[in-house]
Order: structure tokens, then C-alpha cells, then sequence
């Protein structure tokens, strides 16, 4: 066992990420001077009487508006060390407990990309609710290197522990507006669940350890291989297919999949919204990567049962009932976030699809390029749309209503450019063709097929028709229901929101015009990956 | 001094990946994999019968005469006073929230000081120096933070 400082250089992003939240922790303790000045918001009524009569920074609070550039600056050099070592080979770190490969160098850009333009949908949004602190940027810049870590860990208790440091700070940005019901039932919610799926993985991978001896995922590859020849000890394959059944379960409670979907609409709803988008697109690429490793790198032995044609038909069976319940339950919805909430439940479903076309080595590298396109062009669609949701509950807060779709009713004639944003990043979701979800869809269903699982492609083809109906039920309601009420959303501070949904919606743009050039950047990931 | 984890002397745990699959290519007969934890099977199999009867002869043997002084809550022998629903202040979750972080700072430092000197003597010494003072330093951070914040102070 040898240490290489060089493996530090491997995990950059990360550490950039951690140094940075460090740093902010601290600059929030010695810039407050008034530490007793409730470090709370205020509650809905207070903050809508308090910003109707003072709207600038009472004299009392330190000006914390620095924090939301600090936390956007750190972010910008995360993503700049993930993108400078992309075309890099990937290597082994840290005696194999860890990997700097293509694929986790995209994940980790996709991840910082969406910190840092969650960043600049909170600051307006935070700074509008009084609740600018540094807690909250810290917490987002803990998570996203935590998800950093996620998608680079080959070892089980690397990818625990890295899991733990994304979720923990996660559960605590859930209730980061802590007045009221809802946010504290997001969070107990997703603080239960969640440690219960902690768990399942923890059970997963002590089953894996008990029948290979080993938590690196290059043994337990090779105990797959061992089993598959009907060598190692007796059992093991049992204990291997339950192993990899429980990992399995622990990380589809991660990327909301039905059966473990349930928690989604409540945390989505409860949470900020600039967290939600954040969550929404972090989360699903961290879970999603580290997923992809631990069934292809870990269990991927194409001889054995264990391996892909054994957790295959489980992924097959979750896609396609995530697929189906995530569209059919959010078709009833009128809260556009709890929408949102149903449609990830169904993007998740899209994914496994492209995890499910991995089983099969010759479409691998095809499904793995899917899978990363998809997962970037959702985290900028979904973050663009919870941006907008953003700037739309402000007015939610004024006028008192929930953010039921009647909210949304003649945005056009108010806000021509956020509406014609949403209707972009509704379009991409639902995948229509000039938008990145057309791209993105098209791949993973085309790797499906590849994969020779054309009917469960066909079925996400249907389920995804059947989801433009509630998208653009959004779009009706923005352009073409007359308005209730002439509020609009509160000037002021919507010029970050304004840079963060302008940069979102060129992405969703870019990709779904022009995706071979970034096609071109993910080719080399796909590539290196998998065996 | 003979370290008991070290691999042939026994150990804690059965060590059921290497030595066994060493023993599987060298030809012997493996049974199952579990066969080493059938004792603590058997061991819980005990425990539980043992409650059983031992409950269960003493429901059916033993005399039984309820008295309300034996109904009675016992609190140390003193009448019980006030609502055992009393609500605390949040500051005590702090506290024991605050004593985890540092309780668990404690736990990775003692192994670590127990084997410095053999990770010295593999070459990693410098290694596990710094990557302790890293962990210290941020928890070290941490800890300013809490102060800072007042999370120390009882008031």
C-alpha cells in the first residue's frame, strides 16, 4: 500500500468544492456580528409586511451578498478542474478506492455546472426572502462534493461515505426555510426515508463483503467472476444477487424510482425551489453514476447469473413501473412543483432505461454516452424550470395563493421572456425536438434498442407522449388562460435569476441543436468506461 | 505481541474470502459459506427459547398478588411528581449533537495513534500524519463555527 499525492489531483473538484464550503462556514461566523438577530427567515406574513415597507438590507444584518458569488466562483473552478481533466486517462486512485475516468469527470462537471447556476437562481430568491446565509451555500458546496466523490468511488464504503456527505446536507437545506409545516416535512420525510435506504445499501454491501471478502468493487468483480464458474464458496451467488438486489433498492430510493418514489412529491414540494432544482438535477447524476459503477464495475460479469442478465430484468421491471407511475400520477397534479416532483419520478424511469441497455457489453458505450447526455441536459432543464417556479412563488408569497397552475395563468402578457422559458424547459422535458429532452430521449431509447430491448424503448416512447399532456398544460395556462389578477412577480434582484434561466435555456438549446459537439465531449467517457 | 486479526491466528471473524478461496483452489471440500456462524445461530436459537420458558413457567408457576403500591411508578423510591411528557429545550440535542461530532473525532483518533508507528514503518507515516490533520483541522473549523455561532453558550 503506497500513498500518490498525484491521486489528490484525481478528486480535485471535490476538494475544491470542500475547501470552499469551509470557507464559507467561516466567513458567515466572523462577518456576523449580531449573531443574536434571529438567524432565521422570517415568517411569510413578516417577510411580505417587511419587504412591502423596508426593501433594502436592514442595518442590522451583515451584507452577505458576497457569499452567493463566493459560492459561484468555487463552483465555476470545480468545473473548470472537471473539465480540464477530461480528455485525461483514467486512472486508479488511492489503491483503488477511487476512479478519475471520463465518466466521472462528466458527472462531476454536470454537477458543478448545476451548482453553479443553482447558485445564482438562490441568491435572488434568498436575498428576497432575507435568508441569505452562509449556511446555505455551504450546505449546497458540501453536497455537490460529496456528489463529486460519488461518481468517482469504486470502493462500498467510499461511495457510503460520500453518499452520507451529499445526503446529510441535503436533508438540511430541505428545511432550510424552517417556519411553517411544510419544510420540516420535507425533511423529516426525506431524513427518514432516506436513512432507511442508507441502510438497504449498507445490508447490499455487507452482503457483497460477506461473500467476496473485499468492499473494492474490482474484488467483487472478480468474486462475480469466481461465482459464475461455480468456484468461490459455497452460497456466494445467492449472497451476490441479494447484495447486488439491496445496492440496487438503496440507490432507487436515491434517483426516486417507483417503488421508492414516495417521499419525492412531498420533499420537492416542501423544499426552497432553487434547492429542489438543485437537488433534482445533482442528485439524479450522483445516484445515477455511482449506480452505473456498482452494477457494471462491480457486478458486470457478462458469464455469470449474477451479473448483467441477473440485475438486468431488475432494472428493466423498474424502469418500466417508474416510467409508467411517474407520467400517470402527475397527470392529475395542479401544483406545478409537485408536477415537477411526478416528472422526475419519470425521467428517473428514462434513465434506468439507458442502466437497464448497459446489461448488454455491445451497447454499452452507446447506452453510457445516453445516460450522461440525458442526465446534463435534465439537470439544466430542471433547474431552468425550478428557477422559474423560483421566481413565481415570490409573487406566491404576495398575492397568498399556493402554487396552484391558476398562479400561472397569463404569465405571458407579464413576463413574455419567463414564459417563453418555461415553455422550453416544458418542451425539453416532455422531449420535443428542437430541445435537449428530444436528444437526450432519442439516444437512450436508440441504445435500448441496440440493447435488444425494444419493447421496454416502445414503452417509454408511449409513457413520454402520454407526459406532454400535463407539460403542456403549463404552457396553456402560461399563454393562453387570461390572468386572474394583475400582480406581478416583485421587481428587483431578478437580474442572477434572469443570467441563471438565460444560461439554462442556451444549454437545453445548444444540446438539442447541436448535441454532436457535446456529444464529442462525453465520447471519450463512454469510451473509457465499463470493460 | 501477537495481533489476534492477523490473517492463520483465528481472529475476531472468519475470514471467509481469502482463506477460504485459497482452501477452495488447493481442492478441499468447501460446505456452505455460513457454516461458521452456525454457533451464533444456535446461540440465538438458545436465548430465545430460554425467554420463552422462562416468561412463560413464570406467568403459569409464579403467584401473583397486585398490590397499588406495586402498580405505583417507582422513581427511585421518592412519589413521582409532574408530567412524564415534560418537553426539553432544544439546547440538549445540541449538546449531544456537539458531543457525537467530537465523541466520533475520538474514536478515529485512537486507532490512529495505536498504529502511527506501524503505518511509519510502511512508508506511510507522513500519509496518515497529515490526512489526521486535515480531519483535525476541519473539524477544528468546525468547532470555531459552533462557537462563534453560540451553540456553546448555555444561555
Amino acid at each position: 500500500m503506497t500513498f500518490n499525492a498525484n491521486d489528490l489531483l484525481g478528486v480535485l473538484p471535490a476538494i475544491i468544492l470542500s475547501i470552499g464550503a469551509l470557507l464559507l462556514l467561516m466567513s458567515e461566523v466572523f462577518l456576523s456580528t449580531t449573531r443574536a438577530a434571529a438567524q432565521a427567515p422570517a415568517s411569510p406574513g413578516e417577510r411580505v409586511a417587511q419587504t412591502a415597507t423596508a426593501p433594502e438590507i436592514s442595518s442590522t444584518q451583515p451584507d452577505r451578498r458576497y457569499q452567493a458569488w463566493l459560492a459561484a466562483g468555487v463552483a465555476a473552478l470545480g468545473l473548470w478542474a472537471a473539465l480540464s481533466q477530461l480528455g485525461d486517462p483514467a486512472i486508479s486512485l488511492f489503491n483503488g478506492a477511487a476512479m478519475s475516468d471520463g465518466f466521472g469527470r462528466v458527472v462531476a462537471a454536470t454537477v458543478c455546472g448545476a451548482l453553479l447556476i443553482s447558485c445564482f437562481v438562490a441568491f435572488g430568491y434568498l436575498e428576497w426572502l432575507r435568508a441569505t446565509r452562509g449556511e446555505f451555500y455551504a450546505l449546497t458546496l458540501f453536497s455537490a462534493a460529496g456528489m463529486c466523490l460519488l461518481a468517482q468511488a469504486t470502493d462500498l464504503i467510499v461511495i457510503f461515505v460520500s453518499l452520507e456527505v451529499m445526503s446529510l446536507a441535503l436533508y438540511a437545506l430541505c428545511a432550510y426555510l424552517r417556519r411553517g409545516k411544510r419544510p420540516a416535512e420535507a425533511a423529516f420525510k426525506y431524513f427518514i426515508l432516506g436513512s432507511f435506504a442508507s441502510a438497504i445499501f449498507l445490508y447490499g454491501a455487507a452482503l457483497g463483503f460477506g461473500a467476496t471478502g473485499s468492499t473494492r468493487l474490482a474484488d467483487i468483480a472478480a468474486g462475480v467472476r469466481l461465482a459464475a464458474t461455480g468456484g468461490g464458496p459455497g452460497g456466494s451467488a445467492g449472497l451476490l444477487f441479494a447484495s447486488v438486489a439491496l445496492l440496487t433498492a438503496g440507490f432507487a430510493f436515491k434517483v426516486a424510482a417507483v417503488p421508492f418514489h414516495m417521499w419525492v412529491p412531498d420533499v420537492y414540494d416542501g423544499a426552497p425551489a432553487p434547492v429542489t432544482g438543485f437537488m433534482a438535477a445533482g442528485v439524479k447524476a450522483a445516484a445515477f453514476a455511482v449506480l452505473v459503477r456498482i452494477l457494471v464495475s462491480g457486478f458486470g460479469d457478462p458469464s455469470s447469473s449474477i451479473g448483467p442478465h441477473g440485475w438486468q430484468q431488475i432494472i428493466v421491471w423498474l424502469a418500466a413501473l417508474t416510467m409508467f407511475f411517474g407520467n400517470l400520477l402527475a397527470v392529475p397534479q395542479r401544483s406545478v412543483k409537485r408536477m415537477l416532483a411526478y416528472s422526475s419520478i419519470a425521467h428517473a424511469g428514462y434513465l434506468l432505461v439507458a442502466v437497464a441497455a448497459m446489461g448488454n457489453a455491445p451497447s454499452r458505450p452507446d447506452a453510457t454516452q445516453g445516460l450522461l447526455f440525458y442526465l446534463a441536459s435534465y439537470g439544466a432543464t430542471v433547474i431552468g424550470a425550478f428557477g422559474v417556479v423560483a421566481l413565481i412563488e415570490r409573487k406566491f408569497a404576495l398575492a397568498g395563493t399556493g402554487d396552484d397552475l391558476s398562479s400561472w395563468a397569463g404569465l405571458s402578457e407579464r413576463h413574455p421572456a419567463l414564459a417563453a422559458a418555461m415553455s422550453l424547459f416544458m418542451l425539453s422535458l416532455a422531449g420535443v425536438p428542437p430541445t435537449a429532452g428530444f436528444m437526450a430521449k432519442l439516444t437512450v431509447f436508440r441504445s435500448a434498442i441496440e440493447a435488444g430491448l425494444a419493447p421496454l424503448a416502445i414503452f417509454g416512447v408511449l409513457t413520454s407522449v402520454a407526459g406532454l399532456y400535463y407539460y403542456l398544460r403549463v404552457v396553456v395556462y402560461v399563454y393562453m388562460v387570461p390572468e386572474g389578477r394583475a400582480d406581478s412577480v416583485p421587481g428587483g434582484r431578478v437580474l442572477s435569476a434572469s443570467i441563471a434561466l438565460a444560461s439554462c435555456a442556451l444549454i437545453v438549446l445548444w444540446m438539442g441543436i447541436m448535441p454532436g459537439s457535446f456529444s464529442a465531449m462525453i465520447q471519450s467517457a463512454s469510451g473509457s468506461f465499463g470493460r | 505481541m501477537r495481533r489476534v486479526d492477523t490473517p492463520g491466528t483465528g481472529g475476531y471473524f472468519p475470514r471467509p474470502q481469502t482463506a477460504r478461496l485459497k482452501a477452495n483452489d488447493e481442492g478441499i471440500a468447501m460446505d456452505s459459506y455460513l457454516t461458521p456462524y452456525l454457533p451464533i445461530l444456535v446461540l440465538l436459537l438458545l436465548a430465545g427459547v430460554m425467554c420463552v420458558a422462562i416468561t412463560f413457567f413464570a406467568t403459569v408457576l409464579g403467584p401473583r398478588r397486585i398490590t397499588n403500591i406495586k402498580e405505583a411508578a417507582f422513581e427511585c423510591g421518592s412519589p413521582t411528581t409532574g408530567d412524564p411528557h415534560a418537553r426539553h429545550s432544544v439546547k440538549f440535542f445540541l449538546v449531544a449533537l456537539l458531543f457525537i461530532v467530537f465523541d466520533v473525532e475520538s474514536v478515529f483518533i485512537y486507532p490512529w495513534g495505536a498504529l502511527l508507528r506501524d503505518l511509519n514503518g510502511d512508508g506511510l507515516g507522513w500519509f496518515a500524519y497529515f490526512e489526521m490533520m486535515s480531519f483535525m483541522a476541519t473539524l477544528a473549523i468546525g468547532l470555531v463555527y459552533v462557537w462563534r455561532k453560540g451553540a456553546l453558550e448555555w444561555t
